[in-house]
């Protein structure tokens, strides 16, 4: 990467932080909005875990294992990919043009151009602290091997998550409208994910793993650390693939958004 | 001659979803959709000498900013072909845009929450403007549009004149070779249309900069454009100067007339005669066209025949005969 590109992404990310946090009070109390409302999921689980002691084999520690994966990702997708998020707004109100106008890559400017940094902030403490509390108690044993696969694995759930987005945005050039769309493909999946996978109807689980793959965000790197009952029935290298899965789906995403741009449409004034 | 700018049979035209009425017609559009093309370009051709000034004009809706949008490279013609500065805007886009500068008056390129000194900042890096020039051209620009006071203030809290001086200023920081205005001066008060017309036409004056630019404002245009380029439903109506204009269809001069007494003004060939003000009998409007009829003879005729008090012959202004244009193809 040449230097002055190094340089606009540093400048791209102090005036997004610059614009978000222009009231810092605000700022925080926002952050802290999202990481209660979050939170409020976790403590629905943890409840009910208190009920039942355990869902198939998985107990309230390491349920709650899994879902710090779900927050740690999002809160690091969200700083780059606030923008694909949010593209179909762009392309309705015609902000895309301004992105044509400018002599750099389409997705390097809508990734760097924009970060909600309240979820971003959000969901990151909420997933660190949900990882604190419970990597002791789940029996995680910490080596150059298992760091660096936590590394690689939170690096891929990115890679996945942001495949989706990336998708949805590419989508954005034909249809209008894509909400709806974001909230089955992207939003339902995720709350799926919140729970072991095994837990769920056949269909839902092959969708999962093969259709939208939700399951390696989190369920896989858990069951890496973990090796619950429940995992025997899925293949085993399943464990080791959220990297490749994440480059693969987000290659995939790349080529049909570059296949896509052509089909831009400028709104009228 | 070799323009910089070089359009030939430029096309372009639109899909648009047509819907039936109601909730059939709803669901007839999701079943099977029905798309009707509209031409929003149709073979237009033009070439802009490097340093030229033109002025883009049309009614709403006759393809302007559709033309503008593939003059900067964000959309495909269907055919013809542009070539812009030895560039197709289209396919070198970021070798192309590098070159130019766009306003669009109605879209801000500002971080609207953040001090208009850092989006300039932002497009300091994003333009790879060197230290020099950048620190030079803002020095200047914000003097030449007394802009020292809202640097620092955040682009929410300026007013729609301050706003559009960052923005022209934010499209000009790299120093572009060309640069397209869309409606520059829409919304903005008296003295601040007359603060950037001064700008853009010293700007214009001083480096050289070819500029086209489209604005509903006719004194945008007669202040500073010299040639102008008419265009509705699509096609190219005029291309050619400004005072041309007023020779190819501002033919008709009115004579305004005033008699002492009450009398009848008798019919005079090629020339309507009608009474503008039915409260005073006195009073008598002309209207000929000044081919046709000798502006001499007929005043030489008039001041023989009847009691003059006073007599004044007017020009059409270029706005209603901009609006002749518009409205002649309507009567076609």
């Amino acid at each position: 990467m040449q230097s002055d590109t190094i340089h606009l992404i540093g400048v791209y990310l102090k005036t997004t932080a610059k614009a978000w946090f222009q009231y810092r009070v605000d700022a925080i109390m926002r952050s802290l909005a999202v990481f209660l409302r979050e939170a409020t999921g976790v403590v629905v689980i943890y409840l009910t875990l208190m009920k039942f002691q355990d869902l198939n084999g998985w107990n309230v520690y390491e349920m709650l294992f899994l879902c710090s994966l779900l927050f740690l990702t999002y809160g690091i997708l969200i700083i780059f990919f606030t923008g694909l998020r949010d593209f179909g707004n762009t392309v309705r109100k015609g902000e895309f043009d301004r992105y044509l106008l400018r002599p750099r890559g389409l997705l390097f400017q809508i990734i760097f151009v924009n970060a909600d940094w309240f979820a971003a902030v959000g969901h990151g403490c909420l997933g660190i602290s949900l990882f604190l509390v419970t990597a002791g108690k789940v029996g995680v044993v910490w080596n150059v091997g298992t760091v660096l696969y936590y590394l690689f694995a939170v690096l891929g759930g990115v890679l996945i998550q942001g495949a989706i987005f990336l998708l949805l945005a590419a989508l954005n050039f034909y249809l209008l409208e894509t909400d709806s769309l974001k909230e089955l493909l992207y939003y339902d999946m995720k709350k799926f994910a919140a729970y072991p996978i095994s837990i769920y109807s056949k269909v839902i689980q092959i969708c999962m793993i093969y259709v939208i793959p939700f399951a390696f965000v989190n369920y896989f790197p858990a069951q890496f650390f973990l090796r619950k009952q429940d995992g025997a029935v899925y293949p085993f290298a399943c464990l080791y693939l959220t990297p490749v899965v994440g480059g693969g789906v987000y290659l995939l995403a790349y080529l049909f958004w570059r296949y896509s741009i052509r089909y831009y449409k400028s709104s009228g004034n | 001659m070799d323009g910089l700018i070089t359009v030939e049979h430029l096309h372009k035209s639109y899909r648009i979803s047509k819907r039936g009425k109601g909730i059939p017609g709803m669901l007839a559009n999701l079943v099977a959709p029905k798309y009707e093309k509209k031409d929003a370009v149709k073979d237009i051709s033009f070439q802009i000498a490097e340093g030229e000034m033109v002025g883009f004009i049309g009614p709403n809706g006759a393809g302007k900013s559709t033309t503008i949008k593939m003059l900067s490279g964000i959309l495909y013609p269907d055919s013809g072909q542009i070539l812009v500065d030895g560039k197709v805007p289209y396919r070198q886009r970021k070798q192309y845009v590098g070159n130019i500068g766009v306003v669009f008056g109605q879209k801000s390129q500002l971080q609207w929450d953040l001090p208009v000194i850092d989006s300039f900042e932002l497009l300091k890096a994003i333009y790879r403007i060197p230290d020099q020039t950048y620190k030079r051209n803002l020095a200047r620009f914000t003097e030449m549009l007394d802009m020292q006071e809202f640097l620092k203030q955040p682009v929410r809290q300026l007013s729609l004149g301050q706003r559009m001086r960052a923005d022209i200023v934010a499209a000009l920081l790299h120093d572009p070779k060309i640069v397209f205005f869309d409606e520059p001066t829409i919304g903005v008060d008296v003295v601040g249309k007359e603060t950037i017309r001064t700008f853009i036409r010293e700007l214009n004056a001083q480096d050289q900069i070819t500029m086209l630019f489209t604005t509903h404002d006719m004194q945008d245009i007669e202040k500073t454009c010299k040639r102008l380029l008419i265009i509705d439903q699509g096609n190219k109506v005029y291309d050619g100067a400004l005072s041309g204009i007023r020779e190819m269809y501002g033919t008709t001069r009115t004579l305004d007339l005033e008699l002492q007494t009450e009398v009848q003004v008798a019919p005079i060939p090629h020339v309507t005669i009608s009474r503008p003000d039915d409260s005073n009998p006195r009073k008598w409007q002309l209207q000929f066209d000044h081919h046709a009829v000798s502006v001499q003879e007929l005043m030489g005729f008039l001041l023989a025949t009847y009691p003059v008090r006073d007599l004044n012959i007017s020009e059409p202004e270029i706005e209603s005969i901009i609006r002749n244009i518009y409205g002649g193809r309507q009567s076609e």
